[in-house]
């Protein structure tokens, strides 16, 4: 294409340098003002708000990790407790068998205690009752002796039967 | 039609009723630069300026409907954007680039707001009303070259810039002439000659965008407006209520098709650039 032909196309076209150049202008405006302020504004707000979601988004991820680690240090407390209680309970379990078998014991010798208090007591009333019984006899044995003798025994001789009685006699 | 004594011409004979250029307001002649499609341009500026004012005044986290609408644009762009020349060089380039589409679009569809094209000066044929009209008040901006290739021209020079920047010349060179393949040798030799003639056609195309870019969406936005104002004026000379009604309805499909023109034409060119640079820069993408 030559020049010539070029130019031709351009003046029937109405391409001047000052309308070329105004238009330019024009357009070199628009983009100012657009850049200025529309896409300026507009991508620092997209930016900000994607930031803001970033954020939230990472502030969820947050608080997700921390409910979960949450959830988890609760499950790891009740389980410390319950493993505490279930100790407890058997410790409290444990130490309940102890003081029973303990008191049990302590009542067995308690009431073997009191039986062998019992048994002494009862021996040891049984041995005055034998005692007296037999001392009692004696008096009858000398009682006996006297009137069947007639003849009245002085205290050695009661003593000596009565003692004599009283080993003959068993009881 | 032509006959045999005419010259023979390369440009086409122009059929339409819609001037190629753009005109200066009558009566501020000696403002040679103020022409119908630069008023526009400053209603658009005017308007975008409103409207991203209103947007992004008083932003919150939470947003109120015109910064949420504004906002939804901005990120579903800047994703594609992103997704085209990548993180690093979407800093850089989405300003433009979404300028580019927000200006493109807006001026297609300021162009079908009823009064553009049809209100101006002209040969009048009643009280208010002209038979044809020679000096539009309104023009649609990308229906003027003058912008469309001033776009290209800034966009040629920011890719230039970003180019150089993120790969240098010596990489430009190396990227555009030097051989790919790894072949050694003999074939090597070879290869270098041929990538060598390769790169001048690369070179080629890269300069021939200044003349697609801004022609594509010339073409297009005034070639719309053609259709528009064609098939509007189709039933003049049928008596008034039928010109009317024709002025009214027999353009109204084509409205439809000049919205969804007028966005695919912002997208391509937007996207084109974008791949442009994307295609320049991918090198030092990968060394960077």
């Amino acid at each position: 294409m030559s020049p010539i032909l070029a130019a031709d196309i351009l003046t029937q076209f109405g391409v001047t340098p000052a309308k070329l150049i105004a238009q330019c202008l024009v357009f070199g405006l628009v983009y100012m003002v657009l850049k200025r302020y529309a896409f300026g504004p507009v991508l620092a707000m997209l930016e900000a708000r994607r930031k803001r979601i970033a954020d939230g988004e990472a502030k969820l991820e947050k608080i997700a990790r921390d409910l979960a680690a949450a959830e988890e240090n609760a499950k790891a407390i009740i389980e410390k407790a319950d493993s505490e209680a279930s100790r407890l309970i058997k410790e409290a379990g444990d130490s309940a068998g102890v003081l029973a078998e303990r008191k049990k014991q302590d009542a067995v010798t308690e009431a073997n205690s009191i039986l062998a208090k019992a048994r002494e007591a009862a021996k040891l009333e049984q041995e005055q009752l034998l005692g007296q019984l037999k001392r009692e006899f004696g008096r009858m044995v000398v009682d006996a002796t006297t009137r069947v003798t007639g003849k009245v025994l002085n205290s050695d001789d009661q003593e000596r039967i009565s003692r004599e009685t009283a080993t003959q006699v068993s009881l | 039609m032509f006959g045999l004594s005419q010259p023979l011409s390369l440009l086409p004979t122009v059929l339409a009723n819609v001037a190629q250029d753009a005109r200066t307001i009558p009566g501020l002649n000696f403002l040679p630069f103020l022409t119908d499609s630069l008023l526009v341009a400053a209603i658009v500026v005017g308007v975008v300026f409103w409207f991203s004012r209103k947007a992004t005044t008083n932003m919150q986290l939470v947003p109120h409907p015109a910064q949420n609408f504004f906002e939804a644009i901005i990120e579903f762009f800047y994703d594609r954007i992103e997704g085209i020349v990548g993180p690093k060089i979407a800093l850089k380039t989405f300003p433009l680039l979404a300028t580019l589409f927000i200006f493109i679009l807006v001026s297609n569809w300021f162009g079908l707001i009823p009064g553009v094209g049809t209100i101006g000066w002209g040969e009048g044929s009643g009280f208010g009303v002209l038979s044809e009209v020679e000096h539009p008040l309104f023009r649609p901006p990308t229906a003027d070259l003058n912008l469309t290739l001033g776009m290209a021209l800034v966009v040629f020079a920011v890719w230039i810039y970003i180019t150089v920047r993120e790969v240098g010349v010596w990489g430009f060179l190396v990227h555009t002439f030097g051989p790919k393949g790894g072949v050694k040798g003999l074939m090597g030799l070879v290869m270098i000659v041929i990538f060598f003639f390769v790169g001048l056609v690369e070179l080629f195309s890269i300069l021939l965008r200044n003349v697609t870019l801004p022609m594509r969406l010339y073409g297009n936005v005034y070639a719309g407006e053609n259709v528009l104002h064609t098939m509007s004026s189709m039933l003049d000379g049928q008596g008034p209520i039928v010109s009317f009604i024709g002025s009214v309805l027999l353009p109204l499909p084509f409205y439809f098709m000049e919205l969804l023109v007028g966005a695919l034409q912002a997208m391509v060119f937007t996207l084109l650039t974008a791949v442009y640079i994307k295609l320049s820069t991918d090198h030092g993408e990968e060394h960077h």
